[in-house]
C-alpha cells in the first residue's frame, strides 16, 4: 500500500501543514504524522464535531450532506474531509 | 608365533548383595480387563494436489495493512485533490488578515484591584520580601521581613495569606497570620498541595508550614543542625523529589550552598537528601572572564528551575555571576566539609558573562527552552540564551536604581515584567520595535523599592507586587499584555536563534 503512504506524504509536505491524521468510522486514528497524545485528542474531538456538523446540515435540508469542514483558529486552520468510513484531518498554519 | 588364548574367567561373589536381596519384596497389580473394539475405514475418493510459493518481494507487509482498512486507498484518492486545492488556497489567501474575534470583553487598561496590608507589620516598618501564589491561584502569601537590615535580628516577623476569591475579603486583615521568629526572605507554595508553604529565613533555617492545621502550622523545619545553611536563605523552590509523586525542597543561600530537603511530615523534620556547594575555584571559565577577587564561596541570590530540562538549574550570585548548573553533576565540591550528612557536589557547568553587581533574579522562559532573563543591580534586564555567554539583548529598566525581580509572562511568549528600586514595575514587550517598556505601573508606594513580583499561574491577568512599605498591590493587566498574538512563538524562536556563531 505504498500509494496510501505516498498520498499522505504529498499532503503532508504542502506549505504550512503541521499534521495529517486519518481516522476510521469509530473515531480511531489509523494513520498519523503527529505524536500519540495529540493524535488521540484531535481524532476524538473532531470525530464528534464532524458527526454534529453533518447532522446539522441534514437537519436543515435532508437532501443535503456535509462535504467539508474547516475550523479557523487564531493559530491554525483544521480541515476535515468526511466520508462514510474514514475521516481525513489536516492541520495547517496558513500564515507561514 | 601368536596364537589365540582363552582364559578362564575369574569372578568374586558379592558379599552384600545377597543380604539386600533378602529384604526385597515383589508386588504386582493388574487393571480390570480393558474393553477394546476394532473398526476399519477406507476413503472412497482420492485426489492429489501440490502448492509452491513464489519468491516474495518486501512489499508483502503493506498488503496486510490494506486488508485491515478496506477502501482507504479509494477514499484518499477521492479526497486528495480537494484537500490539496484548499491547502494551496489557504496559504495564498488574505481573507483573514487582521481579523480578530472578541470572545471576552477586553480590558484596555491596567488597574489595581486590591491593596493588601497588614497594619501590625506596617507599623513595625517591615517590608514585603517575598510573594507566592498558591497552585489554585486564589490565595496569595506574603512574607514580611527586612532586606535593608544587614544585621542579625531577633525581631519577630510574619507570613500572611489572603484568599482573593472570598467574598468578605478585607484588604487590611489577612486571613491567616503565621508568626515567625526571624525574618522570612523567600516563600514558595507547593505546586500541587494548596496548603503547604515553604519559607527560607534569615537565620538560615528552612520551614514548611501547613495552613490547613489550626494549631501548630509548622509541618517540618530544618532546625539548627549541622546540615542547615549558616547564612540567610534567599530562594526556596519545590522540585520533583526522588520518590514518585513527592516533591522535595531546594533552598539556596548566601553561604554558597544549594540544598535539597525531603519533607518528613511524620517527624516534623526536613531531611537533607543531597546538596551542592558553589566554590569559586570550581566554576568553569571564571578566571578568564572575571578579575574580581573575593572569598572562595559564592553567595547565591537567585535560583531558577528550567521547565524544559529537569536536570538543569540556573543560579545568580552576589558577585554578579550567572551559572548554569546540573542536578546530576557528580564532582565533589572543594568546600571544606562542615559536618554535613551528605557529600556536597559542585554543580556548575557553564558561566555566563558576569554583571557588575549582585544578580537579584533569574527566570527561565516558559515558551522557549534556551531563553532566560536576568536582572541585577546594574539596572538592566539581560535576555540570555543558554547557548552563549553573552546576552542576546540588554534592556534598560531604570536609570539609577536596581532591578529586583524579573518574571516572564505565563501567557505571552514575548512579554516579561521587571520590578525596580524606584517603585515602578516595567513590562517589556519584545515584539515591539522600541526598547522601552510597553507599560509602566507605578506602585504608589512613595518611591520605595518593589521587592517581589509574581504572575498568578491560574489567572494570568493578575500580577502581584510587594513594596518596601509593607503593602502589596494586585494589578489586573490589560488584554494586550495577556492575550497571545498569532506569531509570537515564531518571533521568540527567531530571537533565540540570533545566537552569534
Amino acid at each position: 500500500m505504498a500509494e496510501v503512504e505516498e498520498t499522505l506524504k504529498r499532503i503532508q509536505t504542502h506549505k504550512g501543514v503541521i499534521g495529517t491524521i486519518v481516522v476510521n468510522a469509530e473515531g480511531i486514528p489509523i494513520r498519523t504524522t503527529l505524536d500519540n497524545s495529540t493524535t488521540v485528542q484531535y481524532a476524538g474531538l473532531l470525530h464528534q464535531l464532524t458527526i454534529k456538523a453533518r447532522s446539522t446540515v441534514r437537519d436543515i435540508d435532508p437532501q443535503n450532506d456535509l462535504t467539508f469542514l474547516r475550523i479557523r483558529s487564531k493559530k491554525h486552520e483544521i480541515m476535515v474531509a468526511p466520508d462514510k468510513e474514514y475521516l481525513l484531518i489536516v492541520i495547517q498554519n496558513p500564515s507561514e | 608365533m601368536f596364537t589365540d588364548e582363552s582364559l578362564e574367567t575369574v569372578g568374586t561373589e558379592s558379599s552384600w548383595r545377597r543380604s539386600l536381596q533378602s529384604v526385597q519384596e515383589s508386588r504386582s497389580c493388574q487393571t480390570r480387563p480393558l474393553h477394546t473394539a476394532e473398526a476399519i475405514v477406507q476413503a472412497g475418493h482420492y485426489s492429489d494436489s501440490g502448492t509452491q510459493t513464489d519468491a516474495q518481494d518486501s512489499s508483502g507487509e503493506y498488503h496486510e495493512a490494506s486488508g485491515d482498512h478496506p477502501g482507504l486507498k479509494e477514499f484518499l484518492d477521492g479526497v486528495e485533490e480537494m484537500i490539496i486545492k484548499e491547502l494551496i488556497k489557504n496559504s495564498r489567501s488574505h481573507a483573514f488578515d487582521g481579523f480578530e474575534v472578541n470572545w471576552v470583553d477586553h480590558n484596555e487598561t491596567v488597574s489595581c484591584i486590591h491593596r493588601l496590608q497588614h497594619p501590625d507589620a506596617q507599623s513595625r516598618g517591615l517590608q514585603v520580601t517575598s510573594l507566592s501564589w498558591s497552585c489554585t491561584g486564589s490565595v496569595i502569601a506574603c512574607a514580611f521581613g527586612r532586606v535593608d537590615d544587614g544585621d542579625w535580628s531577633t525581631e519577630r516577623c510574619c507570613v500572611c495569606t489572603w484568599n482573593l476569591d472570598r467574598r468578605g475579603l478585607d484588604p487590611k486583615r489577612p486571613d491567616l497570620v503565621i508568626d515567625v521568629p526571624s525574618a522570612v526572605m523567600c516563600l514558595a507554595f507547593h505546586p500541587q498541595r494548596p496548603s503547604l508553604i515553604a519559607g527560607g529565613l534569615y537565620s538560615g533555617e528552612v520551614v514548611v508550614w501547613d495552613t490547613s492545621r489550626t494549631q501548630d502550622s509548622i509541618l517540618a523545619q530544618t532546625g539548627m543542625s549541622a546540615d542547615t545553611h549558616r547564612e540567610p536563605v534567599y530562594q526556596v523552590q519545590w522540585v520533583p523529589g526522588s520518590r514518585r509523586g513527592e516533591m522535595d525542597m531546594l533552598s539556596a543561600g548566601s553561604g554558597g550552598r544549594v540544598l535539597q530537603w525531603r519533607v518528613d511530615g511524620v517527624e516534623g523534620r526536613l531531611v537533607l537528601a543531597s546538596g551542592f556547594a558553589l566554590v569559586r575555584q570550581q566554576v568553569p571559565m571564571i578566571n578568564t572572564i572575571s578579575k574580581a577577587r573575593g572569598g572562595s564561596s559564592i553567595g547565591i541570590t537567585a535560583l531558577a528551575l528550567s521547565p524544559w530540562d529537569p536536570d538543569s538549574f540556573l543560579v545568580g550570585s552576589e558577585g554578579g555571576l550567572v551559572l548554569k548548573c546540573a542536578f546530576s553533576s557528580q564532582t565533589v565540591a572543594a568546600a571544606p566539609p562542615d559536618g554535613e550528612s551528605v557529600t556536597l557536589r559542585a554543580p556548575a557547568q557553564f558561566c555566563f558573562s558576569p554583571s557588575s553587581g549582585p544578580v537579584h533574579s533569574v527566570h527561565c522562559s516558559p515558551f522557549h527552552r534556551n531563553l532566560f532573563v536576568s536582572g541585577g543591580t546594574d539596572g538592566l534586564a539581560h535576555l540570555h540564551s543558554l547557548l552563549q555567554p553573552e546576552p542576546l539583548l540588554s534592556l534598560r529598566v531604570c536609570d539609577s536604581s536596581y532591578v529586583f525581580v524579573v518574571r516572564w509572562s505565563p501567557t505571552r511568549p514575548l512579554v516579561f515584567a521587571a520590578a525596580t528600586g524606584q517603585g515602578l514595575v516595567q513590562i517589556f514587550d519584545l515584539g515591539r520595535r522600541s526598547l522601552r517598556a510597553a507599560t509602566t505601573i507605578d506602585q504608589e508606594a512613595g518611591g520605595k523599592p518593589v521587592y517581589c513580583l509574581e504572575f498568578n499561574p491560574r489567572q494570568p491577568h493578575l500580577l502581584a507586587a510587594g513594596n518596601a512599605d509593607g503593602t502589596i498591590n494586585i494589578w489586573q493587566l490589560s488584554a494586550d499584555l495577556t492575550e497571545q498574538g498569532p506569531r509570537e512563538s515564531a518571533q521568540l524562536e527567531q530571537l533565540a536563534n540570533e545566537v552569534a556563531d
